[in-house]
């Protein structure tokens, strides 16, 4: 058994809508898996509920055999800080700090000191192909760059798995496969595992599988199987 | 159709759209009412120097004296129970010599009227105490008559050949005005009435520069919410025209209703402010009261400031619509700010206490300016030294966000760095250090030339019928009265009681009495200087509360997503924190020297340590203030956060 994250029926309301109807979902270790549906099928909230970030009304969510859902908010944000990683559309890079330092951010909210985090963060940036751009703002980069940037944030931390929602949403095609293909490469060289939520096929197909999330329910999956 | 788009804009923000709306209201709300108390505390003076002016007569042109003149008037203090009374001596040349104000007719010989207090005390004190010192009460005077209420005043009616109009008095100012003929009773503001004009004219320039600040600040905050929204418009397509016009319409629409309640603040605190006690008393309601001229003027005024300040902050969008949407490095501040602020301290030290307060007036708020210029460049290389040497991600992240937007943060600290200036300023102004020991008390009184044995000799006459124990002496020509026993307040007053008109037109008085007027007016400064920093501080709290929840606001989104990626609520707090206490410090020690350096041209007789000490307290208080002011937003940074994922998909 080496499942390093596991939700078991996981169920989650807003209000009168229902927007996970018992979810059981295990992911394993150095894993891609993408979470596909269309809009308000519920697959952010999956998403939301495993890392940490929500509490499901009902149902576990497990992390290398340690339940997580029951922690309290500051345990989680621990948690979420250290043993996960995220990337997002867009707006995850603070505007303020150049690009090495958004990177080193993670390692020095976990104590890491600021001439080390640096130094870590830079190691990050030749293998992501983005030499050079260690200085420059967010502002500065292209849309590319910003998310190859979050990559290397997401991993600096070494976290046991990477969650991504539309990683690639506000790329062209050819930048969002670049994207894509460095997320997963970087990902599986880390030995984390990835959780990708996306409504692109061509962005699934980079993961090792696929589970479709409809009305709050998974109700296929492609690829090798849990 | 603008319009129509703004409104539907403004309405449908969202709740936290509706509370950067709020926040701006309430900030335009206390800059009207702040505004309009520094216009009313103006005016007001004016009504005092106006309606005390008839007291203050101005001698017909000597070769017209006889035909022009109507009146003879002089005018004189007394002291009852240690206060002040102002004793107007007028004897008419003409039947139909036209009345002072408040009088219903011109007072006749050997006939007092008395002002409304003046009519209280006397019936309250024994007659050896007050009311035998003048002729009897024919009725009260108007408030037209009285600079304030409860002033005491006395209008005694004489006969043009009666001694006390004829008799040499001294022509101290202080003292009183010796009697001349004059051709109507309109009289002109004294030289004191028009020195605290002046010193009204300072506060005010004192007050409203910060005011502006905040004012401007305030607007900023309106466009600064609205800069996404702007630049998307301009994306799309709008024209620079439609997008200023918008948001021109949409800050102005929030500033006028936000007018509006300050000036219904404003009317609500009046009550209040009338109890502000300077030149010896409270205020008539009236005074305070700016007119429906000035108040129309303000709630156009206001709008307006707000509505130019929207678009001085919309120039950025306006320009490049990629700027605000992408973030690039901001543009370097210009080290000719700081020139700007050397430039005027170098010029300050050639200002002297003989200047014209004009000029005076014209420095300081000029150097109050240059330190709002030279403010954000400072803010900007503080927050290069903070990111410089920060080595955890609290100071780190302030650091930063100092460099990126030196503006706003100057915004959030920028209203104790001009507190801090005025704190300066008026601290080593206000000289405390005059109270000098008194002996006993001697009422001395000055005698006609070579009479000064035979007045002693009635001034021990006098006292004696009055049992009032005394040692009366001549030193030179000055009868000196030492009532040697026990002394209590009535028997101080039946001294003067017993001594008045003992020589015409001139009033027994003590060392104590002669100093009153100095000490009134340092005491007035010092109530000035109180009120002065009170309003600044208000600005500068109510400034400080309101920039650190718009910056809440507009970083909601980045906030979220820190929290979310498991950054520490305390981490973004500290960072916050530190964001505004680094430059506070910094700015606010440098900007309280600023003063100080302005207010040395004008110190009179060294530090003073009352200004001193209430320079400290007003430091500690502002900063409290503004880290309190900080920490309200507290809980909105926890909501902005608290559920990071807010969509159900």
């Amino acid at each position: 058994m080496n499942d390093v994250l596991v939700g078991r029926a996981l169920v989650k309301r807003f209000g009168q809508t229902v927007a996970l109807g018992g979810v059981d979902i295990a992911v394993r270790a150095g894993e891609a898996v993408a979470i596909m549906g269309p809009s308000g099928s519920g697959k952010s909230t999956l998403l939301h509920c495993l890392a940490g970030i929500m509490r499901p009304d009902e149902g576990e969510v497990h992390l290398l055999g340690q339940r997580i859902d029951a922690m309290g908010e500051r345990k989680r944000s621990a948690l979420r800080r250290t043993r996960f990683g995220f990337v997002f559309q867009f707006g995850q890079l603070l505007p303020e700090l150049p690009a090495e330092e958004n990177v080193a951010l993670p390692l020095m909210l976990g104590g890491v000191s600021r001439q080390q985090a640096v130094r870590q963060a830079r190691e990050w940036f030749a293998p992501l192909g983005l030499p050079g751009m260690e200085t420059r703002r967010p502002g500065e980069l292209s849309g590319g760059q910003a998310q190859r940037v979050a990559i290397a944030r997401a991993l600096v931390t070494r976290p046991a798995v990477v969650f991504a929602d539309e990683p690639t949403g506000a790329l062209d095609q050819r930048t969002g496969q670049d994207t894509m293909r460095l997320l997963v490469e970087a990902t599986r060289h880390n030995d984390a595992s990835l959780i990708v939520v996306t409504h692109d096929p061509n962005v699934a197909a980079w993961c090792d599988r696929t589970v479709e999330v409809r009305d709050g329910h998974l109700v296929t999956m492609s690829g090798a199987t849990a | 159709m603008n319009l129509d788009l703004t409104w539907r804009l403004l309405k449908g923000g969202g709740r936290k759209g509706l509370l950067g709306v709020w926040l701006t209201l309430g900030a335009v709300a206390v800059s009207t009412a702040l505004l309009l108390f520094a216009v009313a505390a103006n005016l007001a003076f004016d009504a005092r120097a106006e309606r005390g002016a008839w007291r203050n007569p101005v001698p017909v042109a000597k070769d017209a004296a006889a035909k022009d003149a109507v009146a003879v008037e002089a005018s004189r203090f007394d002291y009852v129970r240690d206060r002040a009374i102002t004793v107007v001596d007028l004897a008419a040349l003409r039947p139909d010599a036209a009345p002072p104000p408040g009088l219903p007719r011109f007072p006749k010989p050997g006939e007092t009227w008395l002002s409304p207090a003046l009519a209280e005390l006397a019936r309250e004190l024994l007659p050896a105490e007050l009311g035998d010192r003048y002729p009897r009460p024919a009725g009260v005077l108007g408030d037209e008559a009285l600079v304030y209420p409860g002033e005491l005043v006395a209008v005694v009616g004489h006969a043009p050949d009666a001694p006390a109009m004829t008799a040499e008095r001294s022509d101290d100012w202080i003292v009183g005005k010796p009697p001349v003929r004059v051709a109507s009773l309109a009289g002109t503001p004294s030289e004191d009435a028009e020195a605290y004009k002046v010193l009204a004219v300072i506060a005010s320039v004192l007050m409203v520069v910060p005011l502006l600040v905040f004012g401007g600040a305030a607007a900023r905050l309106t466009v600064a919410r609205r800069d996404r929204r702007l630049a998307a418009l301009r994306l799309v397509g709008a024209t620079p025209g439609q997008v200023v016009r918008m948001t021109v319409a949409e800050a102005v629409l929030v500033a006028l209703a936000g007018a509006l309640v300050g000036a219904v603040a404003f009317a609500l605190a009046v009550p209040l402010l009338t109890l502000i006690e300077i030149q010896g008393g409270a205020w008539f309601a009236g005074d305070l009261f700016p007119g429906l001229a000035v108040l129309a003027g303000v709630l156009v005024a206001v709008p307006l400031l707000v509505g130019l300040s929207a678009v001085a902050g919309l120039r950025r969008v306006v320009v490049s619509p990629l700027g605000v949407a992408k973030r690039e490095t901001p543009p370097g501040m210009r080290f000719v700010r700081v020139l700007a602020l050397l430039a005027v301290l170098a010029a300050f030290p050639m200002l002297t206490q003989g200047t014209s307060v004009a000029i005076v007036a014209v420095a300081l708020g000029l150097a109050f300016l240059c330190l709002n210029l030279a403010g954000p460049w400072v803010v900007g290389l503080i927050g290069r030294i903070t990111a410089g040497t920060a080595r955890g991600p609290a100071r780190l992240l302030a650091g930063r966000r100092l460099v990126d937007d030196p503006r706003s943060a100057w915004r959030t600290v920028s209203g104790v760095a001009l507190t801090g200036f005025v704190a300066g300023f008026l601290g080593l102004l206000s000289p405390g250090a005059f109270a000098q020991a008194d002996g006993p008390p001697q009422l001395r009184v000055l005698a006609p030339a070579g009479q000064a044995e035979q007045v002693a000799g009635q001034a021990r006459e006098r006292l004696a019928a009055a049992k009032v124990p005394a040692v009366v002496t001549v030193v030179k020509r000055t009868v000196v009265a030492a009532p040697s026993g026990p002394l209590d307040a009535a028997a101080m007053d039946r001294a003067r009681t017993a001594l008045a008109g003992l020589v015409p037109g001139r009033t027994p008085t003590t060392e104590a009495d002669e100093r009153g007027f100095g000490d009134q007016l340092l005491a007035d400064v010092r109530v000035g200087t109180i009120v002065v920093l009170s309003v600044s501080f208000l600005v500068a709290i109510a400034s400080a509360g309101i920039t650190a929840a718009s910056s809440v606001l507009d970083r909601r989104q980045t906030y979220g997503l820190l929290r979310l990626a498991g950054t520490p609520l305390e981490v973004l707090d500290r960072a916050r924190r530190a964001e505004t206490l680094i430059p506070l410090g910094v700015m606010g020690g440098g900007a309280i020297l600023v003063g100080a350096f302005c207010a040395t041209p004008f110190m009179i007789g060294g530090v003073s340590v009352a200004g001193v000490v209430t320079l400290v307290v007003c430091v500690v208080l502002g900063f409290a203030g503004v880290i309190g002011a900080g920490a309200l937003s507290r809980p909105l940074l926890r909501s902005v956060t608290a559920d990071p994922a807010p969509r159900p998909d």
